[in-house]
C-alpha cells in the first residue's frame, strides 16, 4: 500500500482486514463519490487507491464512462468480490465481465 | 439573476483560485465567462463535482471553488454530509440553484424544500433564472482540459 499517499472507498466486510491495517483512510457515502475525491487527488498530483465491495461497483458505472474514459484517467481500484449470499449472486458472476465490457484493467480483485 | 450573470459574479475577482465547475451549461458559462487552465470543467459524471473539489481540497493547499446546480447538487446528498465531515477551509461550494433541470426541458428539482448551506458549511445558494442559456460547447476535448489543469497545478504543487 506504500505506492499510494490518497486511499478512499466504501468500507465491505472483506475489506476490513484490509481498512484495520491502514492509518489514514477516507469512508465515503456512495463509490462514486469515493471515485470522484480519488480524481481530485488525482489532478493535484497524488497517487490514489479506491476500495469497494463489487456490489457497488455498479453505482460507479457512470463516472467511469464518463469521466475516467474521456479525460483519460486511471485510478486503481481494489474490490472484495462477494457470491453470497443470495443477493450478492448476480453481481458476483457478473463482476469479471463488467469490468472487462468497462475496459478498466488496473484492478485488484480479492475473491472470496 | 441569470446564470452566466451568477458566474460572472463568482469569478469576478478570482487570482489562482482553482475551479471546478460541473456538468452541461455551467461549464460551458464558465468557459464563456473566464476561461483559464485552473478551470476543471467536468463534463459527464453529474454528482461528482463536489467530490472532486473535496479531494483536491484535502489533497493540496490551493484554494478551490466549486460551481454547481441544485440538480447535480441533489443527484450527491451524502457529499454535502461528507463535505461538513471533512471541512476544509479551502473549499467554498457555489450552487447556483434554478430549481429544474433547465438544459433538459426545465422539469422541477426538489430543491425548494431543502436549504443546502445549511447541511455543508463555506456553502453558497444563488437562485438564478430558468432559461437554458446559450453558451456553444466548449472547443477543448476532455484531456485537453485535464492536461492542461495539471500543468498550471502540478508545476506549482504545494
Amino acid at each position: 500500500m506504500k505506492k499510494y499517499n490518497f486511499i478512499v472507498g466504501v468500507p465491505g466486510s472483506r475489506l476490513k482486514d484490509f481498512t484495520d491495517k491502514i492509518e489514514n483512510y477516507i469512508p465515503c457515502t456512495r463509490e462514486d463519490e469515493a471515485m470522484a475525491l480519488a480524481v481530485g487527488a488525482y489532478l493535484v498530483g497524488k497517487k490514489p487507491l479506491v476500495f469497494l465491495q463489487n456490489s457497488g461497483l455498479g453505482n460507479m458505472v457512470d463516472i467511469i464512462t464518463s469521466l475516467l474514459k474521456p479525460y483519460d484517467i486511471k485510478i486503481d481500484l481494489l474490490i472484495s468480490v462477494r457470491n453470497k449470499p443470495k443477493h450478492h449472486a448476480f453481481m458476483g458472476k457478473i463482476t469479471k465481465r463488467l469490468l472487462k465490457l468497462l475496459e478498466y484493467k488496473n484492478c485488484k480483485l480479492l475473491i472470496q | 439573476m441569470k446564470r452566466i450573470d451568477a458566474i460572472r459574479k463568482i469569478v469576478k475577482n478570482v487570482k489562482d483560485e482553482i475551479i471546478i465547475s460541473s456538468t452541461g451549461m455551467i461549464s460551458r458559462e464558465l468557459y464563456a465567462v473566464k476561461d483559464r487552465p485552473r478551470n476543471f470543467y467536468v463534463q459527464g459524471s453529474m454528482g461528482c463535482t463536489l467530490g472532486i473539489g473535496l479531494g483536491i481540497a484535502i489533497n493540496s493547499k490551493h484554494k478551490v471553488i466549486v460551481i454547481s446546480g441544485d440538480a447535480e447538487t441533489l443527484m450527491s446528498l451524502g457529499t454535502l454530509a461528507l463535505h461538513k465531515k471533512l471541512n476544509p477551509k479551502n473549499l467554498k461550494h457555489y450552487i447556483l440553484d434554478n430549481g429544474c433541470h433547465s438544459s433538459t426541458g426545465a422539469q422541477p428539482t426538489c430543491s425548494d424544500v431543502i436549504n443546502f448551506a445549511k447541511i455543508a458549511p463555506n456553502t453558497v445558494v444563488l437562485k438564478v433564472s430558468k432559461e437554458k442559456g446559450d453558451a456553444p460547447r466548449i472547443p477543448l476535448s476532455p484531456k485537453q482540459i485535464k492536461r492542461r489543469f495539471r500543468n498550471a497545478i502540478c508545476s506549482d504543487n504545494s
